[in-house]
């Protein structure tokens, strides 16, 4: 193929039928018994049960459940980190008293937690909400620490000599400088989230989309179980460009790297 | 000129570094600086030149003497002063009229009333149409013009600038320092300005002081240059009153930059 057709078919053509290429290939290794449909399931037959999920309106109340554990850790956890981040980053002491054991706290494979949390929380969606927590904590704490310590010394001090407070230095150099590192760290942060309850969900619930793929394994649907991560999949996706626009909103002083990179190319 | 609106007094600053060694940058710093006066301190690089202003800035501490503000002892952050940096201090996510307007907005100030003040200025240092760009999207020197503003729209007493123009080039700087003579024309405040530009200094200010070599510098010449005002910046390096100024804190200058040569070579 010519280095002249490779420019002119815009990427998402060459990305569609990638992803098309694969499904059929799956598609069809299943259908001539190439791959055994019990262990790999169908495209068609995964895309039917979701839309199944749907139309029957079964999938809707995991979702919300789901979804409500992913919000309530991750709101809670970005809170958590980004007050922990600020305190300890404005305290050196503090931060140097603490250091060892955010090490070890940040250490353990959040996994193991998931029973203990079921133990002490019950089946219900605090043990889900708790584990996500654990995770979103300390990706947004990190960041925020490190955010805030980064801030230019020059700009703190152009705003200490216009009149700022000690409050009035927070609100308008620490935090919007802090922003950007916060920003990254709710991408990452977000999709943790989501797989962390659903880790909750899967090890012990009574609902949720984890839940839902727990039981299909249970009984050996792989069907379910794809259908089950494809929703999963398409949600974390949504969230993220959700999160995307926000953070093109808030962070709107920053010089647009897409935009010169579409110039020079 | 009998009004004192800096004065300081026995002012030295000493630094301790990482591997606990005492290092003096200034010593023995007296220095009345009159009011209205435009006053520029010269030195080799590495004097504690900027040392001298932060102290007066009150953003750090003298570890001896002291600094009176219009006769008051300077405690914490002197708010009688603005400041410009060397380096970019505008916020990069504040748009350009959201910068000028921080220090009336920091003050408490009405903020429509401080709208419409921070649009004059922007209008008055040549940004016009560019009230609502960010930082980013501006050149060197219109993010000056925006600093100039900044630390001129909370009608300061004072303002102290640490080479405000050391990044930019020869042409820009002539014409920022042209803004810099206007505005402080028009208000009247002091000026201390530290640059190690002498043909700057002497062009800009009523009084130039030369600081020696560091470390430990002192205060080694202090010159009045009562070169008429207002001043045409283009052509007064060749007017032939400028040049005896020039050759006469040059020849004081000349040996302390030889100094600072020599201590850095063995160094």
């Amino acid at each position: 193929m010519s280095e002249a057709t490779k420019r002119s078919v815009p990427m998402l053509v060459w990305q569609v039928l990638l992803g098309a290429g694969l499904l059929s290939l799956w598609q069809v290794g299943v259908t001539y018994r190439w791959m055994d449909k019990f262990f790999f399931s169908r495209p068609s037959d995964v895309a039917e049960r979701v839309w199944k999920m749907f139309a029957t309106g079964s999938v809707w109340a995991h979702l919300a459940t789901t979804m409500t554990e992913a919000a309530l850790s991750f709101g809670i956890g970005v809170f958590a980190g980004v007050v922990f981040g600020f305190l300890l980053a404005r305290n050196r002491w503090l931060a140097a008293l603490l250091d060892p054991y955010i090490r070890i706290a940040n250490a353990l494979p959040r996994v193991v937690l998931a029973p203990i949390f079921l133990l002490w929380f019950g089946l219900g969606i605090w043990s889900k909400v708790a584990l996500g927590v654990t995770v979103v904590f300390f990706i947004v704490f990190f960041n925020t620490y490190q955010g805030v310590r980064e801030v230019d010394p020059v700009q703190l001090d152009n705003a200490r000599m216009l009149g700022a407070s000690e409050r009035q230095l927070i609100r308008h150099v620490l935090i919007p400088s802090a922003l950007t590192w916060i920003f990254s760290s709710l991408h990452i942060s977000i999709g943790f989230a989501i797989i962390a309850v659903v880790v909750g969900e899967y090890l012990g619930a009574s609902r949720g989309i984890g839940y839902t793929i727990a039981q299909a394994e249970g009984v050996f649907d792989t069907t379910g179980v794809f259908a089950g991560m494809t929703i999963l999949a398409a949600v974390v996706l949504l969230v993220g460009a959700g999160v995307d626009r926000l953070e093109r909103w808030l962070l709107r002083w920053k010089p647009n790297r897409d935009t010169s990179a579409r110039q020079v190319g | 000129m009998s009004i004192v609106s800096v004065k300081l007094t026995n002012l030295a600053r000493r630094f301790v570094s990482p591997k606990g060694n005492r290092y003096t940058a200034v010593q023995n710093i007296s220095l009345d600086v009159g009011k209205g006066s435009f006053v520029s301190i010269v030195g080799p690089s590495g004097c504690g030149k900027s040392t001298i202003l932060n102290m007066t800035a009150g953003l750090m501490e003298p570890s001896e003497g002291t600094i009176h503000v219009f006769g008051e002892r300077l405690k914490g952050i002197n708010r009688r002063a603005s400041y410009m940096f060397q380096q970019d201090a505008l916020l990069p996510w504040k748009t350009v009229v959201g910068n000028i307007e921080l220090g009336l907005h920091l003050r408490g100030k009405d903020a429509k009333e401080s709208r419409e003040l921070a649009l004059q200025w922007v209008d008055r240092v040549g940004l016009k149409g560019f009230a609502d760009s960010y930082p980013y999207q501006l050149s060197g020197g219109m993010r000056k013009r925006a600093a100039m503003a900044q630390a001129w729209i909370v009608k300061p007493d004072i303002v102290l600038m640490d080479e405000p123009f050391g990044a930019l080039d020869v042409h820009t700087r002539l014409r920022m320092e042209g803004e810099i003579l206007r505005l402080w024309a028009e208000s009247g405040e002091t000026v201390m300005f530290v640059t190690h530009d002498l043909e700057e200094a002497i062009a800009l200010s009523d009084e130039v002081v030369v600081l020696s070599a560091g470390p430990g510098s002192t205060i080694v010449g202090q010159y009045g240059v009562d070169l008429p005002r207002p001043r045409n910046l283009i052509d007064i390096k060749t007017e032939p009153r400028f040049g005896e100024f020039y050759r006469a804190i040059w020849s004081d200058l000349r040996k302390e930059v030889l100094k600072s040569y020599e201590r850095s070579d063995e160094a």
